[in-house]
């Protein structure tokens, strides 16, 4: 190996790697909110005893889980605009990730919902608790309180996917990292640069889910 | 019985290991005319996203004018050409990691390009140009503000915009490849593309009645075979090998075949 390390001029891209970083993160929170709210209206659907909600629901998880998360970004910015639904990159790439994660998230819900055992909605609705109530606080919260450590690596892995939303040109921060490495081709110093603004975002998202986990959940610790 | 049973289980599994682990092996690559003929086969870099210089055929393989100068590279060596598919940005990290011996990708030549890397004659014409519909007013990049202007990440067109698009407000959106931006353009995301000289045929034939046409040629190229600097008896091999092709007419039988035009007079040197 005679290859000659020169972090010098990667440094100086540092303020382009910074701005996509801070898409990527956007990006990322944004889809990790809707996400969520996807997923849990999602996993209603699935629990509904309406058929073809059920069908509904059962039909996107299953089209989502088993098709590439590229192929969708391809599919959402690339084919929609033939039926008259035109995105900027960055929108096209939001409504991809949000679509993927609601997918796994309903299922993860799903599960949690499945985990609250059935006399504790009895004993809501003995109480007089209205629909809504049972649904707030005896279903939803002890269910995501029961998957929440799956929601978060969910969470994560759609952030550490969305990487490959550079092909329709979004400039995140794998998007900057190749235009940078195209012009000086520091593949190395680069790379290794953007290895290290992705590990420090999801140790962000980590620290913020346990800080949510605290807030919401900290009253139930026995 | 059972003993024997975790022998065949242990083998088993370490042959599934070993066939995996394969392609993680040290790239091997050669560095001399030599090395190529003893190996049986040359490994070219070829770019499969670009209409006329390469794409990939109905049969999977790579085809265009530069997989089939690759193949009479292979030819001439007298060894088997293994074709690896590169593009704009990776062509050259590639070539610098020896994952390939050369690379025939639409590489236009630069002194910047060739501060990394060492460059054949030129084998073929080109331009780096901007290609929108007839009915979009475009004479120069002047023209283009408020535009969205799709091109191929790392390209000569990517590479001579980026300087002046944030002073001429210019919407520059970088693709990982050329098709795709051709796509976008195709789908109506973009306004303007950036590509080669006749790659607005290709568009034209796949979504007729836009009339697209070249609007602005931002520099004329030409394309060289790529390969590590200090390669001098690789370097002596395909200028002669260049210098061969063109005056026995298979070089002008390509072109004719992918451009339907024929070869241009090349500079040399």
């Amino acid at each position: 190996m005679d290859y000659v390390f020169q972090f010098g001029v990667v440094w100086r891209e540092i303020d382009a790697l910074l701005l996509g970083a801070w898409l990527t993160l956007r990006l990322s929170a944004l889809a990790m909110v809707f996400g969520l709210i996807v997923g849990i209206a999602g996993a209603l659907a699935k629990a509904s005893r309406y058929r073809t909600l059920r069908l509904i629901a059962h039909t996107y998880v299953e089209a989502i889980r088993n098709t590439p998360f590229l192929v969708q970004v391809l599919f959402v910015y690339l084919g929609l605009p033939s039926v008259g639904m035109r995105l900027t990159p960055d929108q096209a790439a939001l409504l991809a990730m949000v679509i993927n994660l609601g997918a796994y998230t309903t299922e993860i819900v799903r599960a949690g919902i499945k985990a609250v055992p059935a006399g504790q909605i009895q004993a809501g609705t003995a109480l007089g608790l209205s629909r809504w109530q049972i649904f707030r606080f005896v279903v939803c919260l002890p269910a995501l309180r029961a998957v929440f450590p799956a929601l978060g690596s969910q969470f994560i892995l759609v952030m550490l996917a969305s990487s490959v939303v550079s092909v329709i040109s979004a400039e995140e921060l794998t998007a900057v990292a190749d235009t940078i490495v195209a012009r000086n081709f520091r593949s190395f110093e680069v790379y290794l640069i953007v290895t290290g603004l992705y590990l420090a975002m999801c140790l962000a998202f980590q620290g913020a889910f346990a800080v949510i986990h605290r807030a919401l959940f900290a009253r139930w610790r026995a | 019985m059972r003993a024997r049973r975790r022998t065949v289980f242990l083998v088993a599994l370490s042959i599934v290991l070993g066939l995996s682990l394969a392609p993680f092996a040290p790239a091997v690559t050669a560095q001399t005319v030599d090395e190529i003929i003893k190996r049986g086969k040359v490994i070219v870099g070829v770019n499969t996203t670009t209409p006329i210089f390469g794409l990939v055929g109905s049969d999977g393989q790579p085809e265009g004018y530069d997989p089939d100068v690759a193949r009479l590279v292979g030819k001439y060596l007298g060894v088997q050409v293994e074709f690896v598919s590169v593009t704009g940005a990776n062509r050259l990290p590639f070539l610098l990691t020896n994952r390939v011996d050369m690379v025939i990708a639409l590489f236009g030549i630069t002194p910047e390009r060739a501060q990394q890397i060492w460059f054949s004659m030129p084998y073929a014409t080109e331009a780096a140009t901007l290609v929108a519909p007839a009915s979009r007013a475009v004479k120069s990049v002047d023209d283009l503000a408020g535009l969205r202007v799709g091109v191929p990440r790392g390209a000569m067109q990517d590479l001579i915009l980026t300087p002046q698009a944030a002073a001429k407000k210019i919407n520059l959106m970088r693709f990982d490849d050329e098709a795709t931006a051709l796509q976008a353009m195709v789908s109506g995301q973009i306004d303007v593309v950036g590509t080669g000289l006749l790659v607005y045929r290709t568009l034209n034939r796949n979504d007729p009645g836009k009339n697209y046409e070249v609007k602005i040629v931002l520099r004329p190229l030409h394309f060289g075979i790529g390969i590590r600097r200090g390669q001098i008896d690789l370097l002596q091999w395909l200028n002669t090998f260049i210098y061969t092709i063109k005056n026995n007419g298979e070089l002008d039988a390509i072109s004719r075949k992918w451009r339907q035009l024929p070869l241009e007079p090349l500079p040399v040197f």
